[in-house]
């Protein structure tokens, strides 16, 4: 699709902000490609998760393959192209958390929750996700909190992570 | 690389990623060899053979690690080559057997993917045979320069797929099924129809354009159920989907299956019997001059040689031409290679996008311009460049494409022929003389040229003349497929010699007129005249594979075997023969055109002999026309028509369009023919970009369906030459209104 047909101005689902952003991002980076991830990370630290519009967008604005920026977005297991909810919990499920019980704490969380690995709550508030090692083996259990880490978390005080104070996207 | 050097001493060694025309990747690792010196395994494909290099493709530390490749591969396998279509067709199976283990250690549970997802209407993708070559992702992206392929995720989790809601739609995607080393990529049309032991692969060459790419067709139970590429020394066997996934036009609804007479079916030998009766009556009382034949230049050669036999022989001298869509005849002493594209230096597209006209020799631009440098210029009545194609582009008036050439060559040079050509034109101005300085330069030049504008061949003659040793070249873009066969038994292939046997029968001067796969009225550029002489002719006879425009004014209808129905053999555009076989049969009473012809020579009493013994190869040299000397005069080429106010209409030939019908093809069949620059559109108050309108001109009237494409010029209506129910030629004239119509509710 050519910019023409497109429209400079976006389809309305777009921010309008992310022509600035994708700018901001092309000047530090003149490289397009270069410039794709630092954009995609400033959508998802605003919105959570990275909607098909914002990808749109970045193969818009920055003049790259919609292709290739799905590939880049497919790649990274940090991106999300999945609704996320307010506060996003990732379990760590390698060996020391493992021995210490990160099992059982994602069980508790997922009746706590009442969603499984992966989901997001139906209210919004809550994403259960699992990790690879957090490289935190001495928090075991560890945990992150909108990837800010907590632990060790043994497996019955799964609550903590509910009402862990968190940095919200609106005071980011 | 070492690949390469142990091809041409004829060893073989596995490659899944390697592919000359995308160049080394080392990605799949199926390829190591042990080279001598060299601490570890090599990649064949990405290490260059160097002097005095000792390698080993046989040893025990290759074999192994081939094996090892071959058991990582087969990890995630699901092992269903029994229902795979590729199954017998696969290179994981033949390595597999030819190198690896018998046996699977890996007994863990195997990653399930999806299995017949369909990335685009005709391609489907199993996920799970995937080897991730990379391939069809980097052809897709740098060889065709059309994105639409990629690779989601990543390690053992990556797969092949589209941008969700994004199917391919490039016309070079089916290409990716061929180069797909195993069962990963799919033709959907193919899928489940027939297996390698119970088909019948044959040799041929795509029957939908002049350009002619070599393929192999593949038929079951007599029906033609596939077209793949085949690569030839210097072709790497690419198609286009318009010629690959048309290959089903045999079978078509609207295919003649039987003979008729007055609207009324008849066998087939009863109708030969007829015509030959009534063609010898009417040449006994008027004479061989009141029967003339007319070729639409899509049966095969030996075809033609019998019609050029039977006008000559049986009718005693009766006049024979070619239908063609386009006005102008081509020097046939300019007419150049391929072979002679990929050296050229400089090419000009003249009137013609390649990509719509000819799309395999697009893809040769575009290698040649990503390899080598080519220079591409462009010179038409429409933007022809694309973002896959760069180049510089003059667009001129409607209809001034040849003054422009003529005073653009006279602008630089002094020939004689240069002045003559460009005498009474306005001189070059800044932009044209750098046309002409491009055109001049030395080397070799190609022209691609889609035979618009009757002047613009005395002004190639003139260009040629004045490039004077640097040679010039043309290959003609437009169709028939097979107008060539015309030119190589001796029926006249210009413009004149049909226009004046459809004036002789639109003036009653002849009383049958022979068509033999021509659709004047459709394809003739004046179609009104086309459309008189059928009118007026007492008699016309029709015979190919589809019914012409106006069938009903026919007296007879002769069904005749098409492509890979028969082995024949077929000119392309840069005049070498090609003999394809047949692998189907001919359905219901459909009979090959020699047999025809034959039977109704004998029913006039004069039985065309030894007509199997003509061996079209002979005379020929390198499997190519004889082509005549560049000779005769130039002359003046006229001034481009004034400039009008409103829309004015431009065309051209576009493959996807106007080749045969097909249900497989039609899957992705354009509805909306026409083309005019977004913003016209939205000043018709068409906001959607797309809608049907109502060209007119004087008295005539036709509606189209059209579609923005900012490569149209503003105020002008591009619309496809040759199209059914899209009379173009009969408009008259180069101004036109234009008014959006509502769409009326179909069905
Ligand atoms: S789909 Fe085929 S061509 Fe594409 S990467 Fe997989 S194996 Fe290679
Ligand atoms: S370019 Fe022409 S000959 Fe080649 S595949 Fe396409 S339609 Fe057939
Ligand atoms: S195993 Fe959990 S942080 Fe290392
Ligand atoms: S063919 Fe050599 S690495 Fe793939």
């Amino acid at each position: 699709m050519t910019s023409e047909e497109l429209g400079t101005g976006g389809a309305p689902e777009w921010n309008p902000e992310w022509a600035s952003w994708a700018a901001a991002a092309r000047e530090e980076f003149p490289r397009a490609q270069s410039a794709l991830m630092p954009f995609l990370h400033r959508v998802q630290t605003d919105e959570g998760w990275l909607r098909p519009e914002a990808l749109d967008a970045a193969a818009h604005y920055l003049e790259l393959p919609r292709q290739y920026v799905e590939s880049v977005v497919s790649f990274y297991s940090l991106f999300r192209t999945e609704v996320t909810g307010h506060r996003t919990i990732h379990v760590c499920m390698s060996l020391s958390c493992a021995l210490a019980g990160s099992d059982a704490l994602l069980h508790n969380l997922e009746e706590a929750l009442g969603v499984r690995v992966g989901q997001t709550t139906p209210d919004g508030a809550y994403t259960l996700l699992e990790a690879e090692c957090l490289a935190a083996c001495d928090l075991a259990p560890a945990c992150q909190v909108n990837l800010r880490y907590v632990g060790p978390v043994p497996p019955e005080r799964f609550q903590t992570l509910l009402e862990e104070e968190v940095s919200t996207r609106e005071d980011a | 690389m070492v690949v390469d050097a142990a091809a041409t001493v004829g060893i073989d060694i596995p490659v899944y990623c390697y592919h000359q025309a995308l160049g080394p990747l080392g990605a799949c690792r199926i390829c190591l060899v042990e080279i001598e010196k060299m601490p570890k395994l090599m990649t064949a494909c990405t290490t260059a053979a160097t002097d005095g290099m000792v390698v080993h493709t046989q040893s025990q530390a290759a074999e192994k690690g081939r094996r090892g490749i071959l058991e990582f591969l087969l990890i995630n396998h699901p092992l269903d080559c029994p229902i795979c279509d590729k199954g017998g067709e696969c290179f994981l199976q033949d390595y597999v057997f030819q190198y690896g283990a018998g046996q699977a250690r890996f007994e863990e549970a195997k990653i399930q993917r999806h299995k017949e997802y369909p990335v685009s209407p005709y391609i489907l993708v199993d996920q799970e045979r995937c080897v991730l070559c990379q391939r069809c992702v980097r052809f897709m992206g740098e060889y065709v320069g059309e994105e639409e392929l990629l690779m989601d995720g990543r390690g053992v989790h990556t797969v092949i797929t589209n941008v969700p809601g994004i199917p391919l739609t490039s016309p070079f995607s089916g290409n990716v099924i061929d180069l797909c080393p195993v069962g990963a990529l799919l033709s959907e049309p193919y899928h489940y129809r027939a297996r390698p032991w119970n088909i019948e692969r044959e040799d041929t060459y795509c029957s939908q354009c002049p350009v002619g790419c070599s393929s192999s067709v593949t038929g079951r139970d007599g029906q033609v159920v596939r077209l793949e590429g085949r690569p030839t020394p210097g072709q790497w066997g690419w198609l286009c989907d318009h010629g690959r996934f048309t290959y089903d036009f045999g079978a078509h609804p609207t295919r003649l299956t039987e003979a008729r007479l007055d609207g009324e079916p008849v066998t087939v030998g009863r109708a030969a019997q007829v015509l030959g009766q009534r063609l010898a009556a009417v040449v006994r009382e008027h004479g061989p001059d009141a029967v003339a034949v007319l070729t639409g230049g899509s049966h095969t050669v030996e075809d033609h040689y019998a019609l050029r036999r039977f006008a000559d022989e049986v009718l005693g001298g009766s006049r024979a031409g070619l239908v063609k869509p386009v006005e102008a005849d081509l020097p046939l002493a300019l007419l150049g290679t391929f072979a002679e594209l990929d050296q050229s230096d400089t090419v000009l597209l003249l009137g013609t996008d390649p990509y719509e006209s000819a799309p395999v020799v697009h893809l040769a631009l575009r290698e040649n311009v990503r390899r080598r440098g080519l220079v591409v210029k462009a010179l038409g009545d429409r933007h022809l460049l694309r973002d896959t194609l760069a180049g510089e582009e003059w667009v001129v008036e409607p209809g001034g494409m040849a003054a422009a050439l003529a005073a653009a060559t006279a602008g630089v040079s002094e020939h004689p022929d240069a002045r003559l050509a460009a005498e009474g034109l306005a001189p070059a101005d800044e932009s044209l003389v750098r046309l002409g300085q491009a055109l001049m330069e030395p080397g070799a030049l190609t022209v691609l040229w889609d035979g618009r504008e009757q002047d613009l061949a005395p002004a190639l003659v003139a260009l040629a003349r004045a490039r004077g040793e640097h040679p010039t070249r043309v290959l003609p873009t437009f169709g028939p497929r097979n107008w060539l066969a015309a030119a190589r038994v001796g029926i006249p292939t210009d413009y004149e010699t049909s226009r004046r046997i459809l004036m002789d029968a639109a003036d009653g001067r002849i009383q049958v007129l022979l068509l033999w796969g021509a659709d004047p009225v459709r394809d003739f550029p004046d179609g009104d005249l086309a459309a008189r002489a059928l009118e007026r002719c007492p008699e016309v006879y029709f015979g190919g594979v589809f019914p012409p425009d106006g069938a009903e004014l026919l007296a007879g209808v002769l069904p005749t075997a098409a492509w890979a129905e028969e082995a024949g053999t077929y000119v392309n555009m840069e005049g070498r023969l090609q003999t394809g076989r047949g692998a189907a049969s001919a359905p219901g009473q459909a009979r090959p055109t020699r047999n025809i012809l034959q039977a109704v020579a004998r029913a006039y009493g004069t039985p065309l002999r030894k007509l199997d013994e003509w061996d079209p190869y002979e005379g020929t040299v390198d499997d190519r026309l004889v082509l005549p000397p560049l000779e005769g005069s130039v002359r003046p080429v006229s001034p481009p028509p004034a400039a009008e106010s409103g829309f004015r209409l431009i065309s051209g030939l576009e493959v996807a369009l106007t080749h045969d019908p097909s249900e497989v093809a039609a899957r992705t069949k354009e509805d909306r023919p026409a083309r005019m620059h977004p913003a016209d559109l939205a000043d018709l108050g068409l906001l959607t970009g797309s809608g049907p309108v109502e060209l007119s001109s004087g008295d005539r009237s036709f509606r189209v369906g059209v579609r923005g494409d900012p490569r149209i010029p503003r105020g002008r209506v591009f619309v496809p030459r040759g199209l059914r129910g899209v009379p173009i030629n009969r408009l008259g004239g180069i101004a036109v209104a234009v008014r959006a119509v509502e769409e009326v509710a179909s069905r």
